[in-house]
């Protein structure tokens, strides 16, 4: 067992479930979507990020891209929310929260592109042990 | 991040052109410009994984505790800070800018959580810069940013440069001359110390200098071997070995780059040539032939000396003939053994003295040994071993028995050049100087050396009388040399003349400016269906096809381009004719006519 693939693996899988717990639920109501869970998945998903650079193979690369681009739709999902509950004084309307669902949930689509690369890299892998 | 199945394709597809050999063909050279790219970004990513993922961490847990600890707002009711309010605070907090603008003040509670983040952040802060800095100080951190910064100088050369390997004594020698010339050059050195020297030289040009190795064909792409302004490669390392394979590689990879290596050894000389043709210098040869030119005539050897030294160097003084009689050779090793051939074939008496061999060190001689073998009555001595403490010795010994002699010895350490000057000898061999004039004249004119060669079969009267000329003439530093070809294409201005009875060179040498003086410039050569005219006279009617090799100041170069390309120029130098220069004079001067 490789503690570094473990390390991984969890936080690759952790940023999927966080985003995945945010996004379920109807897109328009705000009592259903925890800005929490939110918060924890911009931060999971950004260590995430983190943890992928200075790889030289190909699949991770697209390992990285597809971590940035999560990482890229929760902060704009989050700086939507800000914007509705701070700053336009309407507070967190359907509408709002729909756009911060539906980009989490652009997001969520990226996250399941890297837990299905983190599969095939799984399968692949020849050395057992 | 090379896709491998399309590099597989690619092999295979490529693949086909494995069996052609070298007949000729340049050769493709690995591409390292992805590579380089992307060194330096990933090194920085990797080693910045921990402290980033420790700065996230800490930033997380303190918003999130900010959040959740109970806290008052204005009118006395509990509330919490939302978790923008809490990451705007964190951001100004844990980044020392500290605006302490907030919604509400804090209660104690919050203010535990608060000073317990903040040293928190504070370590997060410093862990991260602290590593970012000392990544930019580590060492193979610097080599990947110097490796692709000097891969991007030499790509973006857009003037013709040289391929310096090796950057001793010598190439900086060459180094200078060829800054001198006005071309550009790349070092490439494996002594860091050397390569940070090339930055202190102060040349004209800059001059890219990378410390590797050039025994891998992968810095030689680097260091421009493919690049398609590359001119040619001077592999003057101290190491035989490098300038071997640096010779083969060239030679294999780029077969019609002229390479010059220098070499200290016959075996490896002949190795050399076994790949393409390198311009091979073996300063240990070359210097008995230059002593057999001394021997021959002072004024040819002062004349060689002068025009293959560096750019502006003074004309060095003539040297005394060498008096006639009995050579007594010190030392018989690789040098001692080729002076002495090249002595005997010039048809002088000599008379070798070998030394006890000591294991571990050079040879050794004893005073009664010498004067055994006639020191006090030979007419010139030399010491060629390879040890410079016993050159000296033999030296003052040789002086002591026979203070009127001849005295030649080998220096073999530069550093010890004060040592041989205060012992005074009449003639040193010094590696890097002998290396130093065999590559200039190389370099300088292709055609040169052709002219080189013949100069001491000439005798001394005439290396006599053109060094008289050419000092009259040009000066007392070193010529500047260029070739004129006379055709349509070089010489447009001469097609008449050409066409005609053809041009007298001494009128062709006349002045635009006065045709009374002289040109500052002396035709060296005159090539006319492969034969070679050292030396033309003014008489020699020059004509369509001859090539001349001119030595002279640069103002003289532009002055008989000048002669060569304007119709009207070349009519008042070579007819003292004036030829009216606009279309419209010369209508009319046609129409009076």
């Amino acid at each position: 067992m490789n503690l570094e693939k473990v390390v991984f693996g969890f936080f690759v899988v952790l940023a999927a479930t966080l985003n995945f717990g945010f996004f379920i639920g109807d897109l328009g109501d705000p009592e259903l979507h925890n800005v929490y869970e939110l918060f924890a998945a911009v931060v999971v998903n950004l260590i995430a990020t983190v943890l992928k650079f200075g790889d030289r193979t190909q699949i991770g690369a697209v390992h990285l891209a597809t971590s940035l681009v999560a990482s890229l739709q929760l902060i704009a999902a989050a700086v939507v929310w800000t914007w509705a509950s701070h700053v336009s004084g309407a507070g967190l309307t359907p509408e709002a929260t729909a756009s911060v669902v539906s980009l989490s949930g652009g997001a969520l689509f990226a996250n399941v592109v890297s837990v299905v690369l983190l599969v095939v890299e799984t399968v692949s892998f020849q050395q057992r042990r | 991040m090379a896709n491998p199945l399309l590099d597989h394709w690619y092999r295979l597809l490529a693949g086909r052109s494995r069996r052609q050999h070298h007949d000729g063909e340049e050769q493709p050279l690995p591409d390292l410009a992805g590579e380089q790219a992307t060194a330096g970004i990933l090194l920085v990513l990797r080693r910045m994984r921990v402290p980033l993922i420790v700065l996230i961490l800490i930033f997380a847990v303190s918003v999130l505790g900010l959040t959740l600890v109970p806290g008052v707002d204005a009118e006395g009711h509990p509330a919490r800070l939302s978790i923008f309010d809490a990451f705007y605070f964190m951001s100004y907090t844990a980044t020392t800018i500290g605006f302490g603008e907030l919604p509400y003040p804090f209660t104690d509670a919050q203010r535990m959580w608060v000073t317990a983040s903040i040293f928190l952040s504070v370590i997060g802060w410093a862990y991260a810069i602290g590593s970012l800095l000392s990544l930019l100080q580590d060492r193979a951190f610097r080599r990947a940013v110097d490796r692709r910064m000097f891969g991007r100088k030499v790509a973006h050369l857009a003037d013709p440069f040289w391929l310096l390997v090796g950057y001793g004594e010598t190439a900086r020698r060459i180094a200078r001359s060829l800054d001198d010339l006005g071309y550009r050059f790349v070092v490439l050195e494996r002594d860091e110390e050397r390569v940070a020297s090339v930055d202190l030289d102060d040349y004209l040009a800059d001059a890219p200098a990378y410390a590797g190795d050039a025994r891998s064909t992968a810095t030689l792409a680097l260091a421009g071997l493919g690049h398609p302004r590359c001119e040619g490669v001077l592999a003057l390392s101290e190491s035989d070995d490098v300038n071997l394979d640096v010779a083969m590689t060239t030679a294999l990879v780029r077969p019609r780059l002229p390479v010059i290596a220098q070499t200290g050894s016959a075996e490896i000389e002949e190795r050399m040539h076994a790949f393409g043709s390198p311009e091979v210098i073996n300063p240990l040869d070359r210097f008995g032939d230059h002593l057999r030119i001394l021997y021959r005539s002072p004024a040819a050897y002062q004349l060689l000396g002068w025009l293959t030294s560096a750019p502006g160097s003074p004309l060095p003084a003539r040297r005394s003939p060498v008096p006639p009689g009995r050579w007594l050779v010190c030392g018989y090793g690789a040098f001692g053994r080729d002076v002495t051939a090249d002595l005997r074939a010039e048809g002088v008496d000599v008379t070798v003295v070998e030394g006890d061999p000591v294991p571990g060190t050079s040879e050794r001689f004893e005073a009664e040994a010498l004067e055994a073998a006639g020191l006090a009555r030979a007419a010139a001595f030399v010491a060629a071993t390879d040890n410079d403490m016993t050159n000296l010795w033999l030296v003052e010994q040789a002086r002591r028995i026979n203070p009127g002699a001849f005295l030649v010895a080998r220096q073999n350490k530069s550093g010890n050049a004060t040592l041989y000057e205060s012992v005074g000898v009449d003639l040193e061999m010094v590696r890097a100087d002998v290396v130093a004039h065999e590559v200039l004249a190389r370099l300088a004119h292709p055609a040169l050396m052709g002219f080189l060669s013949r100069v001491p079969g000439m005798g001394e009267a005439w290396a006599a009388a053109m060094v008289h000329t050419l000092v009259e003439r040009c000066g007392t530093s070193t010529p500047y040399l260029w070739r004129v070809a006379l055709t349509a294409e070089e010489t447009p201005a001469l097609a008449p003349w050409l066409a005609g009875g053809g041009v007298p060179l001494a009128d062709l040498m006349r002045s635009p400016q006065g045709r009374d003086h002289s040109l500052a410039a002396v035709p060296l050569a005159l090539e006319r269906d492969g034969e070679v005219t050292t030396g033309p006279s003014g008489e020699e009617v020059l004509r369509e096809g001859d090539l001349l090799l001119l030595a002279g100041r640069a103002t003289a170069r532009r002055s008989l381009a000048a002669t060569l390309f304007q119709e009207t120029t070349a009519a008042y130098v070579i007819d003292d004719r004036t030829v009216p220069s606009t279309w419209l004079w010369r209508r009319l001067s046609r129409a009076s006519r």
